[in-house]
């Protein structure tokens, strides 16, 4: 029997089931995993010292580019904290703008996971399904931004424009002309937030297929079922946040407990699971998908019925409209003192946080009277999430690290920033 | 209990349920597209590759304020001026490293005279090192070849700026 | 809230805890290193604390805070003189850098939530400032400390004592110093490429130039009550 030992194998950085950059070092004992070590790093792009070389709000845009698949969570944990630094609040409009892009997010967050995560463990068609979903929102955030991912949409002191109220339509073409033409365009007739409304009773019919698909399929229970089960004392120590915490049986949402934005206006629940296993976070997040899409449909509600302002009526943090600017000589000086120094931020340390689709998204600024953050620090759900690898892991079989890898929702973005 | 479970089992229920679901698209109305001779619809707010604008005269609008320069977060514009023979100032460089741009729209925001705009143009590609630095005569000549689009788009959400 | 916890942490642990500042509230309270580990401890078990969840653990560098790189000397009437060559981040090339001595120069900040009582709190430990950097390691405490504290290592290089594994983490293999101090430059000290030749990648130093577009000034703002006060005290 001495030719039967233990082996150490590289699973990545290049494969397609470790989410973008993940080299993880696994010490097997023949399909069992003994130890794993995760290296991360690969895609440290050093933003937060890049940040403190910058103006404040030079950095909304490298925000989209932390966690890539939840814009618009990543750049509201920071424009949250400078506002809580700058002690001023955004407008009401703006609060729910603000709610409505977030829940639009997270939807889009868990679209991309449960497509991904389908695809690691079998279900291709769902990846498909999910990204046509995807397509719609996606033109939500084209609509609003000009982006279709790195939006650089919310700004210290509101978000930088007002919804539109007409959406780009598809043109005519050879396939696509007359009354297929017609229903394609269907959505795109009226405001974004028609759109969004045609959307949200759509929505809830597909999440029914996509439980038809997966929820009690053999296939899908076998491999989500009791794998990487965490127990919610174990949770807490590891720092775990959001779905990963929830799906412990923790409820825990700072939406609900800590609240921000239009979220105490509105009504929703949290999902918790039981077990704390793949299973049970994969129902966790389902549910949510379905409580956001409920959250959406009032914040369009209440968008329609109440225009206003969408940005802090307040020189010296936002820049004034165009027609101001070009217009009035004082407006003109405050858009060259913006664009050029920024604002500076009074001396001070504060950390502002946000349930992002994948945990507790958070901004620790210190800033010291200057322009420029003196030290920014991202507190990444997937970070720690990631770092209980080990212990998720641990005594499994090797192919069940790629379920822990999906039910973790691992964006390297935002882990090695 | 177990055998009914069994025998629910064997019956292949859940798999059927999801064939069926998946089934159904077979005979729908395709969701994608036929790229490129079909494009989606873009938003008048698109932001894609850069375009320098001129006045209708043919005059080019920019007149080197460096703020474009200074507001850039990825430092990819940079910009020299001098005094040209009318006394106007304006720029003798321009140029813009699409490597390094972001696309975050910045520049477009801090322009004072809508000079620098982002168009609505995302296909494009560079064959050599070098051509991903654009120098102003190409910015000024993707701005004549798309004015029209980009004062339209410009001028439907001229109510939003 | 705030004012409460304040008072619990001061009659509980007296003069263990060295200062406490509100601010935006939130509570900020400094330990020294000797106590690090028990004060956390007790914040964690004793039932009116009760702090399950490390949410946050990074490393600041406090050299430069507060200093601007654009000084205005003296202004004339042909306008403001307008020295920027002060040292910043991204300002200078790995030669002439300089690692100055200061004061509490590197912290150690933890931002703990309770989510029993809901409510958060900042500790901050200033490193000693002769000697090896070093602080007391929280694992034991809390586990997700690991990782944390591994990442304020390899970017500010602070020693956590037992600490089972200190490993480099979101830098390169082989990565010489430590990156997030305020005295290593943002363009780095090397570069890498892939060498034809000799059919490995290379290492060499940078050659990109340091570009700062907009400096970093200090203007204290009169609208902020705070600061008012603090202006006062400076003249």
């Amino acid at each position: 029997m001495s030719d039967i030992k233990n082996y150490t194998i590289n699973f990545g950085p290049q494969h397609p089931a470790a989410h973008g950059v993940l080299r993880l070092i696994l010490e097997m004992d023949g399909e069992v995993i003994v130890h794993a070590d995760p290296h991360v790093g690969l895609l440290h792009r050093g933003t937060e010292k890049l940040a403190e070389s910058k103006p404040f709000n030079h950095s909304i845009g490298y925000m989209d580019r932390l966690d890539y698949v939840s814009m618009m969570c990543n750049e509201h944990g920071y424009v949250k904290s400078i506002e809580k630094l700058l002690n001023i609040e955004a407008p009401i409009r703006a609060q729910y703008i603000r709610t409505m892009f977030d829940e639009v997010t997270r939807i889009l967050n868990h679209l991309m996971w449960i497509g991904t995560h389908g695809l690691d463990l079998g279900a291709m068609t769902l990846f498909l399904y999910a990204f046509r979903e995807r397509e719609y929102l996606m033109d939500c955030y084209e609509a609003v931004s000009g982006a279709r991912m790195h939006a650089a949409y919310y700004r210290p002191g509101g978000v930088y424009r007002d919804l539109p109220d007409y959406m780009p339509k598809h043109a005519e073409s050879k396939w696509t002309k007359g009354k297929a033409l017609k229903q394609v365009n269907s959505w795109r007739e009226g405001s974004l937030l028609d759109f969004l409304e045609h959307f949200t009773d759509y929505f809830p019919e597909k999440i029914a297929e996509y439980n038809t698909l997966l929820t009690d399929n053999r296939i899908w229970k076998q491999r989500t079922v009791n794998i990487g089960i965490v127990s919610p004392e174990r949770a807490l120590q590891l720092g775990f946040t959001g779905p990963m915490l929830r799906g412990s049986g923790i409820e825990w949402d700072l939406r609900k407990k800590q609240t921000y934005a239009a979220y105490d206006k509105l009504d929703f629940d949290i999902p918790v699971g039981v077990n704390g296993d793949s299973y049970d976070r994969y129902l966790v997040r389902m549910e949510e998908m379905v409580q956001s899409n409920k959250i959406i449909k009032q914040c369009v509600k209440w968008l329609k019925d109440n225009p206003g302002p969408v940005m802090l009526d307040d020189y010296k943090v936002a820049p004034p409209n165009r027609e101001a600017m070009k217009n009035d000589m004082e407006s003109m000086i405050h858009h060259f003192k913006l664009f050029t120094e920024g604002y500076t931020v009074p001396k001070g340390e504060a950390y502002a946080a946000v349930e992002a689709p994948k945990g507790e998204f958070g901004v620790y600024l210190v800033a010291d009277d200057s322009n420029k953050p003196f030290r920014m620090k991202i507190r990444a759900p997937g970070f720690a999430h990631i770092s209980a690898m080990n212990e998720m892991v641990k005594g499994s079989m090797l192919a069940d690290v790629v379920s822990v890898i999906g039910t973790m929702d691992i964006v390297f973005g935002e882990i090695d920033r | 209990m177990k055998m009914f479970k069994y025998l629910k089992s064997l019956t292949l229920k859940e798999l059927l349920k999801g064939m069926t679901v998946t089934g159904k698209y077979f005979f729908k109305r395709k969701f994608t597209i036929r790229y490129p001779e079909e494009k989606t619809p873009k938003s008048d707010r698109f932001r894609g590759l850069h375009a320098l604008r001129r006045y209708e005269n043919g005059e080019e609008r920019c007149i080197a304020c460096k703020l474009c320069e200074a507001v850039c977060p990825a430092l990819a514009i940079s910009i020299d001026s001098e005094q040209r023979e009318d006394g106007t100032r304006r720029t003798t460089k321009y140029e813009i490293d699409l490597f390094k741009c972001i696309y975050c729209g910045f520049c477009e925001e801090s322009c004072p005279v809508d000079s620098i705009v982002l168009t609505d143009i995302h296909e494009f590609h560079f064959e050599t090192e070098g051509r991903n630095v654009l120098d102003k005569q190409q910015l000024l000549a993707i701005g004549d070849l798309r004015e029209k689009e980009v004062a339209e788009c410009r001028q439907n959400d001229s109510e939003y700026r | 809230m705030n004012d409460s916890l304040e008072k619990k942490l001061k009659s509980h642990f007296g003069d263990l805890i060295t200062s406490f500042v509100t601010q935006h509230g939130e509570l900020t309270c400094e330990v020294a290193p000797e106590n690090w580990q028990q004060v956390c401890q007790t914040l964690r078990d004793d039932a009116q604390f009760s702090f399950e969840q490390l949410i946050d653990l990074c490393g600041i560098d406090y050299l430069t805070f507060g200093e601007s790189e654009w000084q205005t000397e003296g202004s004339t009437s042909t306008g403001f003189s307008r020295a920027i060559n002060k040292n910043g981040p991204g300002r200078f090339s790995w030669e002439d850098r300089e690692t100055e001595l200061m004061d509490k120069r590197f912290a150690v900040v933890v931002h703990l939530l309770s989510i029993k009582h809901n409510m958060r709190l900042r500790l901050k430990c200033f490193t000693p400032d002769t000697g090896v950097l070093a602080v007391p390691s929280l694992i034991d405490v809390w586990s997700v400390a690991d990782w944390f504290e591994r990442e304020a290592f390899d970017l500010f290089g602070i020693i956590f004592v037992g600490h089972p594994d200190l490993r480099r983490i979101l830098t390169d293999y082989g990565f010489v110093g430590h990156p997030f101090r305020k005295d290593f430059p943002l363009i780095g000290n090397v570069e890498v490429r892939y060498d034809e030749e000799k059919g490995r990648v290379v290492y060499e130093p940078v050659s990109i130039e340091p570009r700062v577009t907009i400096p970093k000034t200090v203007r204290k703002d009169a609208r902020y009550a705070e600061n008012q006060e603090q202006l006062e005290e400076d003249s």
